[in-house]
């Protein structure tokens, strides 16, 4: 790491680089390809040079003299035999050889050939030249995406005719050729050239054919094309290859094609020499700025070695060395190339040249990325793919994911959660062991000595104590068992004390995955015995958490910035409101919201001992007056009545319960009504969601907790508990059951019939064969239906189920028809089963079978126990719907990354804007209203934001007395000084 | 061809003028290519909207009643 780090960043520029750049950077050039010398020291001017950095400790770097670890390393570079394509520049390399001529490496812009003269050639390109620089600086001027103009200035330059050579350089008027490009990096020149069997081909149009049934003589050719007679009977036996223009001559003479393709391969230094000739002001019109990227820079001469901290060797347990993958690959690439020049010293064969610059080519591409398609990935000797360049960089586990964007941190841990209920939702039970481990800077002063003193005194094994003590000199001492008591009387104001968490420190805790922001949240710690974190169950709806194993992750804070953010904006009580939807997330669930249930539902009376066990756990402390008082003096309390403790004053609310009857709260006295999950529950429970809006988010807290609280000790009261019997239905229920199923399958059975008859009318828009299916799906859904409505008629108000079911606790009715009276129809992609074998489900059934059965309708319950055949098809149901969550989960996932990463850079400015980094305006007000959704009504019935609810609300805070407010709103006029002739109207004006 | 514009979904798209134009700039303290982007041929533009003008738009809104945006002429 550089010591002097510098303060601002003032620009970056990006750019390709300068050959000679590379070698003035590079601390050593590098010609062997050996590493290390017998006796393990680097070898000089090696690919371990300690020029290059140093890696082992103790040893100095050769350039900067400092250490490994404070020595970042040097480049050092190899000078290439010959030049080899950068394959990560293809696209630009392919577009500019497209885009420039040939002779002149002028870009082309328009086709030469079409213009009269070369002046007015040229001309023409330069003006398109200038309308491409006038759309750089259009698309500046609007922060646009440059590289979208070079593309379509690129598209423009590119030759328009591929197959014929037609196309001429605007500038200098020489013919272009197409350009192909063979993945990944070689070019070839596609010209046309007189093919190999001309005379052949001169021979057969010369033959009669259909249309003019006249043989052409030589005679009559040479006449009609002008060339010498003799000269065309040489052409003809094949002695004389015919010139450009004769060539010419006889296609239009003759209407034949005489040419064929001919690939003509361009080299590297090829392409370098064409690209080094393009002129400065034709790159610059493009938007490539000449000195920061010279087009021949693509092309490399030199390669830069990476200093070898970027690819440390690591010393294996039996003193071998293991190099990483990157030198294996600069061994290669050294090898070769010492191969290369050796080989042209000798003056070698063009052929085993050419060999070896591609298999020099093959080394350098594969070092910059070994994934490329049609390239084999170079291997190590195990046979696994090396990791070169551009792996390191790539994807999840790459430098800029994996290491930059998200990397691991101190003071964090990660442990099972399991549930208390007797935590306050905001605390968390964190592990001694954690807490011992995690620390909290402590800056010691006159008024926390003694307190400082006695953590460090306990030592770092012992809860309350320290691990670590800072002096004012910047000297960290650790604190051990030994030296504690000892050091703790050197503590001083001014010491700096890591002590362990405590009860009450604030620490930030996260459940993966962290969809919303409520999954991230501040909680207060309570330090306890055992391995898990401990959660108040009420908090589990916003981390998606339950105890069957999940694991979460605890971060404690390290400056008192961040505790005071996080207690102030990420507590969980302050996130209670979701953005989501606005309403509440927290609130009772499951076992709570079935207590409140049983406590509100039928209103039961409790006397004085059971009440004040229900409201043991609450802040409550003494009984209201009683609702009922026995002729022997016992008091009674109803479950409305002790609920109501739990209410604010002043709370007036009415709305439906989901059990289905109306709540009526008045000054926080519950005067009727159920108290359910519509109520109480998380994810928008009215009685919670007012109290947070109305009241205060601390109130709101407090009543959650009250509410779980005086709900578990209900639930204790009463006993709740479910067993298969608890859904079985007696005899004559049973029997009705039957004959629903019954009667639905011989409705299904005339369905067929009639349909068989060729009688069934088809509804508006389907087939007749749609329309039975739609029917019979229609009379089995009701036959379920019907059974269900059977069952639950024969359920008592007080069965587990049906009270789980109604107050919305867990459950509906439909889970207890199908436990109960029929599972019903199988469905895979919304239609009964048809799968299977030809023309039948299942080898049981006879060919176009279409009754009910043979097509996946289950008529036993969950408690009867399905058939085989029936569990065969509610297992094929049963699959679609786990494809579906895992399909859905992983599609869900990707939508959420690429929205994050689109939205990430937005922000509400002071001025209410959203704009993003480069100050560019995406609303002008926040949500085009500038309001929050946790404080506006969500409902779409009511206004978003009631006017007329809060001025009420207002004024009747405001006025105690009705008169005033009649007064102040002008609803009652005040006498004026009327004369006193007016007297009898006034009087009758008033009561008396 | 139906003319969009005069849907009742289709919000009012007004041409600003010079002096409107620098008084909303001056208020969000922004160029003009700060705004929001809208393409020439859209059909809810006014047919005389060419290209650098800007237009305010005037959108019915549940919360707020209306809520105004200016968007910037662009191709």
């Amino acid at each position: 790491m550089s010591q002097h780090a510098p303060k601002e960043i003032h620009s970056l520029s990006f750019g390709l680089m300068d050959p000679e750049e590379y070698r003035e950077m590079s601390a050593t050039k590098v010609i062997t390809a050996d590493t290390y010398d017998d006796d393990g020291f680097p070898i000089d001017m090696g690919l371990m040079d300690p020029r290059l950095g140093v890696i082992d400790p103790g040893l100095e770097c050769k350039t900067c003299g400092k250490h490994s670890g404070s020595c970042n390393g040097h480049f050092g570079h190899i000078e290439l035999a010959a030049p080899v394509i950068h394959v990560g520049f293809n696209k630009l390399i392919r577009r500019l050889l497209r885009g420039t001529c040939r002779n002149c490496s002028r870009l082309t812009p328009v086709d030469g050939s079409k213009y009269a003269d070369l002046s007015e050639a040229s001309e023409a390109a330069d003006e398109k030249l200038r309308e491409f620089r006038g759309n750089l600086d259009e698309a500046r001027s609007l922060r646009q995406d440059l590289s979208d103009e070079l593309k379509s200035a690129m598209r423009t330059c590119r030759r328009s005719s591929s197959d014929t050579n037609e196309d001429k350089c605007p500038y200098c008027g020489e013919v272009q050729y197409d350009i192909k490009h063979e993945k990944p990096t070689t070019y070839y020149e596609v010209q046309r050239v007189l093919a190999s069997d001309y005379p052949e081909r001169i021979a057969q149009a010369m033959e009669p054919d259909e249309e003019d049934g006249e043989r052409v003589t030589p005679p009559e050719l040479a006449d009609e094309t002008g060339i010498d007679p003799g000269r065309v009977q040489e052409i003809l036996s094949g002695s004389f290859r015919p010139r450009e223009s004769d060539r010419e001559a006889i296609e239009d003479a003759l209407d034949v094609d005489l040419t064929e393709e001919d690939m003509n391969k361009l080299m590297p230094s090829d392409i370098r020499d064409w690209f080094e000739d393009i002129p400065d002001d034709d790159l610059e019109s493009i938007g490539v700025s000449a000195d920061k990227s010279r087009p021949e820079w693509m092309i490399l001469t030199v390669l830069p070695v990476p200093p070898v901290t970027a690819r440390p060797s690591i010393t294996l347990d039996n003193g071998q060395r293991s190099e990483d993958d990157l030198t294996h690959k600069l061994v290669d690439i050294i090898r070769i190339n010492q191969r290369f020049m050796e080989n042209r010293e000798a003056g070698a064969p063009q052929l085993i040249i050419e060999d070896l610059w591609e298999l020099l080519q093959y080394h350098v591409t594969t070092f910059m990325d070994n994934e490329i398609s049609g390239t084999p990935p170079a291997r190590h000797r195990s046979g696994r793919p090396l990791k070169t360049l551009s792996q390191r960089l790539k994807g999840k586990e790459g430098r800029f994911r994996g290491s930059l964007s998200g990397k691991r941190v101190n003071f964090s841990a990660r442990t099972v959660i399991s549930p208390d209920p007797t935590l306050s939702l905001n605390e968390v039970g964190v592990p001694d062991r954690v807490a011992s481990e995690m620390t909290q800077t402590m800056n010691v002063n006159e008024r926390n000595l003694d307190e400082a003193r006695r953590y460090v005194a306990n030592g770092p094994e012992t809860h309350p104590g320290a691990n670590y003590v800072r002096r004012p000199d910047g000297r960290r001492l650790k604190v051990t068992e030994k030296n504690c008591e000892e050091l703790a009387e050197k503590v001083e104001a001014g010491w700096e004390v890591s002590r362990h968490l405590i009860d009450g420190d604030i620490i930030i805790f996260n459940r993966q995955p962290s969809l919303h922001r409520m999954s991230i949240m501040a909680h207060e710690v309570v330090v306890m015995p055992y391995k898990t974190f401990r959660l108040n169950t009420t908090v589990c709806p916003p981390y998606n958490a339950d105890f069957d194993g999940d694991e979460m992750n605890m971060h404690a804070l390290q400056n008192e910035e961040a505790r005071a953010e996080a207690r102030v904006l990420m507590r969980v009580q302050e996130q209670m409101l979701s953005p989501r939807f606005g309403e509440n997330i927290l609130g009772a669930i499951q076992d709570h919201v079935t207590a409140t249930y049983l406590l509100t539902n039928t209103n039961p009376e409790f006397n004085e001992t059971q009440s004040l066990d229900l409201l043991r756990t609450t802040r409550i402390d003494e009984l209201p007056d009683p609702d009922r008082v026995d002729d022997d003096g016992t008091e009674y309390w109803t479950g409305r009545k002790l609920f109501s403790e739990l209410l604010p004053d002043g709370l007036d609310l009415e709305f439906t319960s989901s059990a289905g009857d109306t709540v009526l709260i008045e000054d926080g006295q519950l005067l009727q009504g159920t108290i359910d999950e519509d109520a109480v529950g998380a994810f928008g429970g009215e009685v919670v969601d007012t109290i947070a809006k109305q009241f205060s988010k601390t109130r709101a807290r407090i009543f959650i907790n009250e509410v779980s609280s005086l709900a578990i000790r209900t639930i204790m009261h009463f006993g709740f508990s479910i067993s298969i019997d608890d859904e079985s239905i007696p005899p004559e229920a049973q029997e009705q059951v039957d004959e629903a199923i019954d009667g639905a399958y011989d409705r299904v059975q005339e369905l067929i019939e009639t349909y068989e008859r060729g009688e069934l009318e088809s509804l508006p828009g389907r087939t007749v064969d749609e329309t039975l299916e739609m029917k019979i799906m229609q009379a089995l859904g009701k036959a379920r239906d019907s059974a269900g409505d059977i069952a639950e008629d024969h359920f008592a108000d007080d069965n587990p189920a049906v009270v789980m079911a109604e107050s919305g606790a867990r459950g509906s009715m439909l889970n207890l028809t199908q436990m109960a009276g029929c599972v019903g129809q199988q469905a895979v992609r919304g239609e009964r089963i048809n799968r299977g074998y030809e023309d039948r489900t299942l080898s049981h059934f006879e060919p176009n079978d279409l009754s009910a059965e043979a097509h996946g309708f289950v008529e036993h319950s969950y408690r009867e126990g399905l058939d085989p055949k029936e569990f065969f098809f509610h297992a094929m149901g049963g699959r679609e719907g786990l494809v579906d969550t895992a399909v859905r989960t992983s599609k869900s996932g990707y939508l959420q990354r690429r929205l994050i990463n689109a939205l990430s850079e937005l922000e509400t400015q002071y001025d209410g804007t959203v704009r993003d980094t480069s100050d560019t305006v995406v609303q002008f007000e926040f949500g085009e209203d500038g309001t929050s959704p946790v404080e506006v009504s969500s409902s779409q019935e009511k206004a978003a934001v009631d006017v007329e609810e809060i001025t009420n609300r207002v004024l009747d805070e405001e006025f105690a007395d009705e008169n005033e407010k009649a007064e102040f709103l002008g609803e009652r006029a005040e006498p004026t000084n009327l004369s006193e002739h007016a007297d009898d109207w006034w009087m009758a004006q008033s009561d008396d | 061809m139906v003319d969009v514009s005069q849907h009742e979904l289709v919000p009012d798209h007004t041409l600003l003028g010079d002096g409107d134009l620098e008084e909303v700039l001056e208020e969000y303290n922004i160029e003009k290519t700060d705004l929001p982007k809208i393409k020439r041929t859209d059909p809810a533009l006014p047919d005389d909207a060419t290209i650098g003008d800007v237009v305010r738009i005037e959108r019915d809104s549940r919360t707020t009643d209306t809520a105004v945006v200016y968007r910037l002429v662009v191709e």
